[in-house]
């Protein structure tokens, strides 16, 4: 049976196999890299247009503060967005848990105490948004659509829709301290990002969320546990996004109780920007990281430009749509 | 719709020059030159990864040739899309139609096509009435006031033949139309079709099932690994002589020795009764092929998924060596040693922007980790062997599936199940789509397979496959099991007979 099949192709090609992979992996990266061209272009233009002040170790510092919880989210949401569903819930959420840690510190509770209870409410929330699309069947985009309305809700309650003052600068270092000359924020989103890195790339888990949102029913009829497997992603977003929440209230030394929602579509815009960077179409955290790299330097760029901020909100848009064609227009190429 | 005069019949409308196609440092179709004659079906005939696919989007315009051009009524041309090539007169109905399934019929056939009238204002009676005449030249009467994502197959494929023949199609091309029609819808599109050869149209027809060819085309063409091997006048050619050609040598033994191995029984079945179901009991062996025939809804799927945990049984046991298992959920019959291997490769088998390595790990998480975490060198070992074993045709194992060819793509499918060992093998359709070198390959490996002790139960609509692979055949009616009979005492015939008997 062995001999009675053709060999593959042609000799020609059979030849050429040893070369392949590299040179195919290389090409690969340059016609899918447009987004990162982008990246590379944008910190151009703005080293030329303003070296003293864009080009320095302080501004970088600056950019990786400016992005660090909206970091934490865009991690999550990439998990979340890898299983094939979205999380429009994890912005409010992140205020919410803000406004919860707030009141919580502002009514005497010990600090970890106070962090780890809110933790654990964004679990609980997570778990709420994960049973709806993972085991009732709703659509995540109703659902979250749903829970962060109702989240918003909750933290206007919470908080008597005024901001929540006097937290203890035990708690504020969270969000304004250093390590060193790295700011706190840096180093939890950091960490943060290794994690989901290595359970997306390392893990049975991770296997598991990239093989439901390529093929669910593949995944299930090869023995996977495909509800659970959506629902732990829903629950590793709550988790983010109650981070985000907690780190953001220490920044800055309040809790408002919509001081975390353009943090969602920031995080989704993040997650599409770096999916262009794919090559099949799925979220990768390493892309992820690009997308967070163009949405920060190109905020903090304009800033020292001293552009306008709503002319700033038209470019951001502008620029997104721009890497994602781009990046589209590559692949068809090919 | 224009009617040739005869004199011009022998002029080429479509003609191929020397066509090539790279992807990558794969020729996939490699200088291939036909001519299209008015008034003429003319069949593409080849293996799965021969080029036919690659050749028709070229055809119709989806995708550029790396070499070679196209010529039509003896003239040069680039086609540059779809819409480029329907204005040219040419027209291609996918295997998948592209019907929007919420329009009604005169909706679909006009869609995208600029009429008189108000512009942007449809008119509905307008549409109903021109869209009538037009199924009327096809013989059909069909409903226009439903959406034709109701309508039946064979309606669908005639509604997609008339939004054609509007576009004044003089070049068919038809991508494996009958995979999803009946005998009698089949010999309803060949009538419509031979009359629209008549009319003067050249029809490509690309199709895996040889009699239909015999009986349809003018003229034949046969591709094996992107090569043109010949063309020729179909009376000058038979069934022999056409599978030689696709597959390189001459169509021998395609199924392997029967068994005779008596074999210990391994799974019993004792009235399972599900959704369709009815109250079946039978016996699987070690080292012996069960083939389950019956016609589609009579239950043969769902008995498998109702073994393989994939759907819950509503009533009687399962035993796997004595051992209930009736009620284990699909990963805890895997681990029991039972796996199955389902009928839609790409929609059930395969995560598709996924690499072979992957898609086989994903069904061996647990044996390729350690506490959670994924042994890369570990998942590359496995896919390694495997595809060496099973010799899937790639690359590496790094490839993503969805580049493989069909057969190759089952192969990885079945690589990803075997390698959980399982004591019983169900396969659902294990050799649908794919072409006849591959299908052999998978008659010896399952042999193979048996011969090492393992019990297969296979589910196939075709009965020569199950005559030529099992050792006994279930017959399944409406649910209810018929007969088991011994596949060398029977024939195609009286099993197709069983098919269609109730039983007492």
């Amino acid at each position: 049976m062995m001999t009675l099949f053709p060999p593959l192709r042609s000799p020609k090609t059979s030849k050429n196999q040893g070369a392949f992979p590299r040179k195919s992996f290389l090409s690969r990266r340059l016609a899918s890299s447009g987004t990162l061209i982008g990246l590379v272009g944008l910190i151009a233009l703005f080293a030329v247009l303003r070296p003293k002040i864009f080009l320095t170790p302080l501004n970088f510092t600056n950019i990786l503060e400016q992005i660090a919880i909206l970091a934490m989210v865009a991690a999550v949401q990439t998990i979340v967005m890898v299983v094939g569903d979205f999380d429009l819930s994890v912005g409010s959420l992140a205020s919410l848990v803000g406004v919860i840690t707030a009141q919580l510190l502002v009514g005497g509770m010990d600090p970890v105490l106070a962090i780890f209870l809110a933790l654990c409410s964004g679990i609980i929330a997570g778990a709420i948004n994960g049973f709806l699309v993972a085991y009732l069947g709703l659509s995540a985009f109703i659902s979250t659509l749903a829970t962060m309305t109702s989240f918003t809700g909750l933290a206007l309650l919470l908080s008597n829709g005024t901001t929540v003052f006097g937290l203890p600068d035990a708690f504020i270092w969270l969000g304004q301290g250093r390590v060193g000359p790295v700011p706190m924020p840096v180093i939890i989103a950091v960490i943060l990002v290794i994690l989901v890195w290595f359970v997306l790339s390392k893990t049975v888990l991770g296997r598991s969320w990239y093989a439901v949102g390529g093929n669910s029913e593949a995944a299930r009829l090869s023995g996977v546990n495909t509800n659970l497997v959506r629902f732990s992603a829903f629950l590793a977003s709550g988790f983010g996004a109650a981070l985000a929440g907690i780190v953001l209230t220490a920044r800055l030394a309040s809790g408002h109780p919509s001081a975390a929602d353009p943090l969602m579509l920031s995080s989704i815009a993040a997650v599409f920007l770096g999916i262009t960077l794919s090559r099949t179409g799925q979220p990768t955290i390493g892309g992820t990281i690009v997308g967070l790299g163009i949405v920060g330097v190109l905020n903090n760029g304009l800033n020292i430009l001293q552009v306008n901020s709503y002319v700033q909100q038209v470019l951001t848009g502008v620029i997104i749509i721009l890497a994602v064609s781009l990046s589209l227009f590559s692949k068809k190429r090919r | 719709m224009k009617t040739t005069p005869h004199a011009e019949a022998l002029a080429a409308v479509l003609t191929t020059n020397s066509i090539s196609k790279d992807y990558g440092p794969v020729r996939v179709v490699s200088d291939i030159s036909l001519d299209l004659l008015p008034g003429s079906i003319h069949a593409l005939l080849g293996e799965n990864g021969a080029g036919k696919s690659t050749l028709i989007k070229i055809l119709a315009g989806i995708i550029a040739p790396s070499e070679g051009f196209i010529e039509i009524d003896g003239m040069p041309r680039e086609l540059r899309s779809v819409r480029d090539g329907q204005a040219r007169g040419i027209v291609a109905l996918p295997q998948e139609l592209t019907l929007v399934p919420t329009l009604a019929a005169a909706e679909n056939i006009y869609l995208g096509m600029r009429r008189t009238g108000w512009p942007g204002i449809s008119n509905r009676r307008g549409l109903d009435r021109d869209a009538r005449v037009q199924l009327e030249r096809l013989g059909q009467e069909i409903s226009l006031d439903v959406p034709v994502g109701e309508l039946s197959a064979v309606q669908q494929t005639m509604i997609a033949l008339a939004r054609a023949i509007v576009r004044d199609a003089r070049v068919l091309i038809l991508d494996e139309p009958t995979a999803a029609l009946t005998d009698a819808e089949t010999e309803q599109l060949f009538t419509v079709l031979r009359a629209l050869r008549d009319e003067g149209t050249a029809i490509l027809y690309v199709s895996h099932r040889l009699e239909e060819v015999f009986s349809l085309a003018d003229t034949a063409t046969v591709l094996r690994n992107g090569h043109h091997v010949w063309t020729k006048p179909i009376s000058e050619t038979n069934t022999n002589d056409v599978v030689a050609a696709m597959i390189g040598r001459e169509h021998g033994q395609v199924f392997p020795a029967r068994s005779t191995n008596a074999g210990i029984p391994l799974l019993a079945l004792n009235k399972v009764q599900g959704h369709r179901v009815r109250g079946i009991s039978l016996e699987a062996r070690a080292g012996r092929v069960l083939g389950i025939a019956g016609l589609a809804g009579s239950g043969r799927s769902e008995l498998l998924k109702i073994i393989a945990g994939v759907e819950r049984a509503q009533g009687g046991s399962v035993l796997l060596d004595g051992i209930d298992i009736t009620r284990r959920s699909l990963a805890a019959t895997m681990n029991a040693g039972i796996v199955y291997v389902p009928e839609e490769r790409r929609s059930q088998g395969l995560v598709m922007s996924d690499t072979i390595e992957a898609n086989i790990a994903l069904a061996n998480l647990r044996s390729l980790s350690v506490a959670g975490v994924a042994l890369r060198s570990r998942e590359s070992a496995t896919a390694k062997r495997r595809v060496a074993e099973l010799q899937i045709k790639t690359t590496s194992v790094r490839q993503l599936v969805a580049e493989l060819s069909g057969g190759n793509q089952q192969k990885v499918v079945l690589a990803k199940y075997l390698e959980r060992e399982p004591k019983i093998l169900l396969l659902d359709e294990p050799t649908r789509g794919i072409d006849i070198g591959t299908k052999a390959e998978i008659y010896q490996l399952i042999r193979r397979l048996t011969n090492n002790g393992m019990a297969v139960i296979v589910v196939s609509s075709e009965i020569p496959e199950l005559l030529g692979i099992a050792d006994e055949i279930v017959v399944l009616h409406e649910g209810h099991l018929t007969e088991i009979v011994s596949a060398d005492q029977s024939s195609n015939e009286s099993i197709l007979h069983l098919c269609y008997r109730k039983p007492e």
